[in-house]
């Protein structure tokens, strides 16, 4: 078997002592000690800033008319991996031309993965990945996030698809009154 | 006999077929809006566009709904032509619809999808307002019209006419403002009016109770057979949750072709009523109280067998229904006559009214399995009818109803109190069962496998979509528990294949079906009982 021999360094009076070393590294603690940059922050006193694009607690919106965005059509129910949304859809009343709405929505954020998916499937851009990741609860019910938790902690977003408005203000048609 | 080409292949029709149809036996989809097989040719949506090669025409398209093949014709169905022909169509049909795909229940069963996403185009050229429709109009209790999804393809129109034989629909306006309405001074009001929905190729006509419960692809859809009457349609049944969502027809010549009534349609809420049986219940000290189902089925048994040693068979009355599976029936008559030798054998008759089509006057729908079978009263042997009065005479002392009650009858409803015993199986608690000694768990046509034979004799299949409630079992096994409890040396009968074979092998009329050819999505989903129609 082939080996190789390896020569014992050859220690100075002072290595041998071990102290000069110990001090050095001393030292160096007391360096970084004194002028470190801090990285700790006092949560939750202090509030956690999270980045751009963080993918926090699926929520629901509504728009700048306090309308429910969403329209129950179920993609993200369908879409989602773990199973943990259920839509149950519901029939809108009045003659709006959106027919159709979420009579319950909810959320299993116990099963949810915060994956996006169901932010990247839906047609009406009525659900977002929030910001928020501080949630709790007792039990697993408590954990399961009805339609108006949901649409408390997703607020109100003006911007984006708003496919029945821009009909609806114009009031008329150019084949004559709306019937 | 025209002799006509295809895509290249070449195939031989009657005089007289269209190209769709010949196309349609060949396998290739045309695609086709206004255009049904059970309806008459419209040729109004114009999507069903082929390129004529020969005969050269002065345009190289036509529809192939109207186009009667003739020999020598060659026809391209996928040619860049003819999707350009259909690309331009599906344009025009697109204008001004509202394309709320998220909203429309038809979403996953749409045309208008299929075909956009096989020849349409992502976006459309049209920036002008598009045209507004009348929108949640009521057509009847049970049907929502939609007139902006609506592409005025008239098979409702024609579905009224043709098939339910009342013109109650029409086209009402012009141009653009055309719209489907009920016809002035009248009402839809047909019991057919609710295949519309199905025939609808778009999303605007939707049936109002299934409206918005679920999308279609969520839904879990097992063939199975209609038990609200005698005819037996084919249906598919779409469940989610372990609950019935919605009922529909299922294709089958024989039987139905492609309708079904809507009182069968609708008539599914029963089985989720809030009195099903999730439990077996057994009388301790006067009281029914939850008891363990094995546990009950030896008890059943014990009770009719103590009785029969005791007083013999004659004192004993038994209830078969006519609304179980020809299995079930059979395994009832092995246990009742063959085990116990009960003579006073009936079955409670269910009639109503009936038409010319599809609904029939009866309205239980294996009457004719139970006959067959031989569920009757033996000559004379006590029947349903004279059965409070033998009770009153002593003549009845014992009874066993399975799947069955009297609750119609208070005069037999109130012999019950006076017999030794009474066993029950059901699926609900009916005032019947509440006089029981006995109560067995059954379950509904939904939860079951089996099947029933319809008034022309052919044997469809249940099939089983969704779980039974708590401890319910499907009744084939309760009654397998009972005869095994009669017959322990003996191999159990309780799988409906296997009951199905003996049941051929009892009864003639069963012979020669195999019961794995009933199970089929596509072709012959019905066999006929051969002795049965005479």
């Amino acid at each position: 078997m082939a080996y190789k021999t390896v020569e014992r360094p050859v220690l100075t009076t002072a290595e041998k002592l071990y102290l000069p070393a110990v001090m050095k590294g001393l030292g160096l603690t007391l360096k970084y000690f004194l002028k470190r940059k801090k990285f700790t922050r006092q949560y939750p006193e202090e509030p956690t800033v999270v980045p751009e694009g963080y993918r926090g607690l699926p929520s629901l919106v509504k728009d700048d008319e306090g309308r429910v965005k969403c329209v129950a059509c179920s993609m993200c129910e369908w879409v989602c991996p773990p199973e943990a949304i259920r839509v149950i859809p519901g029939e809108l009343p009045g003659d709006d031309p959106v027919e159709k709405g979420p009579k319950e929505f909810e959320l299993d954020t116990l099963r949810c993965i915060f994956c996006g998916l169901c932010e990247e499937a839906c047609p009406e851009e009525a659900i977002f990945l929030s910001e928020t990741f501080e949630y709790c609860g007792r039990s697993r019910e408590e954990m399961i996030f009805g339609k108006e938790k949901l649409l408390e902690i997703g607020g109100v977003r003006a911007e984006g698809v708003k496919k029945w408005k821009k009909e609806a203000d114009a009031g008329f048609s150019r084949k004559g009154p709306r019937r | 006999m025209p002799t006509l080409t295809i895509d290249g292949r070449e195939i031989t029709v009657e005089p007289g077929t269209t190209v769709i149809r010949a196309a349609e036996m060949l396998g290739i989809h045309i695609p086709r809006y206004c255009w049904h097989p059970g309806l008459s040719i419209a040729g109004n949506c114009r999507i069903c566009q082929v390129e004529v090669v020969k005969p050269k025409l002065r345009f190289p398209c036509t529809v192939s709904c109207n186009l009667v093949a003739s020999d020598g014709m060659e026809i391209l169905t996928d040619s860049e032509a003819a999707r350009k022909a259909r690309a331009d169509v599906m344009e025009f049909l697109l204008l001004n619809h509202p394309l709320d795909c998220p909203i429309c229940d038809q979403a996953g069963e749409c045309l208008l999808q299929e075909y956009s996403y096989a020849v349409g185009r992502d976006k459309s050229r049209f920036d002008e307002e598009k045209v507004h429709k009348s929108k949640r109009v009521r057509f009847s209790e049970e049907i929502v019209y939609d007139g902006e999804r609506c592409i005025l393809c008239t098979r409702c129109v024609r579905f009224m006419k043709e098939v339910a034989g009342e013109e109650q629909l029409a086209v009402v306006e012009r141009g653009d403002h055309a719209e489907i309405a009920v016809a002035y001074g009248r009402e839809l009001t047909s019991p057919y009016s609710m295949n519309i929905v199905d025939l609808c190729p778009v999303g605007a006509l939707t049936s109002a109770d299934f409206r918005f419960k679920s999308r279609v692809w969520f839904l879990t859809n097992v063939p199975s057979t209609c038990t609200s009457c005698a005819r037996g349609c084919s249906i598919t049944v779409g469940a989610r949750w372990e609950k019935i969502q919605r009922l529909t027809p299922r294709e089958n010549p024989d039987v139905n072709r492609w309708w079904m009534c809507d009182h069968g349609r609708l008539n599914w809420k029963y089985v989720h009523a809030p009195d099903r049986l999730g439990k077996a219940l057994v009388k301790d000290a006067g009281r029914l109280a939850p008891a363990d189902t094995d546990e009950a089925v030896r008890r059943a048994h014990q009770l009719v067998n103590r009785f029969v040693t005791k007083r013999g068979a004659d004192g004993l009355f038994g209830l078969v229904s006519a609304r179980l599976t020809n299995e079930e029936i059979f395994l009832a008559r092995e246990y009742l006559a063959g085990v116990a030798g009960v003579k006073n054998l009936d079955v409670r008759p269910r009639t109503g009214e009936g038409d010319d089509f599809l609904i029939t006057a009866d309205k239980n729908p294996n009457s004719l399995g139970a006959s067959l079978i031989g569920i009757a009263p033996e000559e004379g042997a006590v029947g349903l009818e004279g059965f409070a009065e033998a009770v009153k005479a002593g003549r009845i002392r014992g009874a066993v109803f399975f799947g069955e009650d009297v609750d119609h009858d208070p005069e037999a409803l109130a012999a019950l109190d006076s017999l030794e015993f009474l066993v029950v199986m059901d699926y609900h608690l009916t005032e019947t069962a509440r006089k029981a000694d006995v109560v067995l768990p059954g379950v509904t046509w939904a939860e079951k496998e089996g099947t029933i034979t319809n008034v022309d004799g052919w044997v469809s299949r249940l099939n089983r979509a969704i779980r039974p409630p708590g401890e319910a079992r499907p009744d084939l096994s309760l009654l397998g528990g009972l005869l095994a409890a009669a017959r322990p040396e003996e191999e159990g009968l309780d799988r409906p294949e296997a009951v199905f074979e003996a049941l051929g092998k009892a009864v003639p009329a069963f012979a020669g079906i195999r019961y794995a050819d009933l199970y089929s999505r596509s072709g012959r989903v019905a066999v006929k009982a051969a002795a049965a129609a005479d």
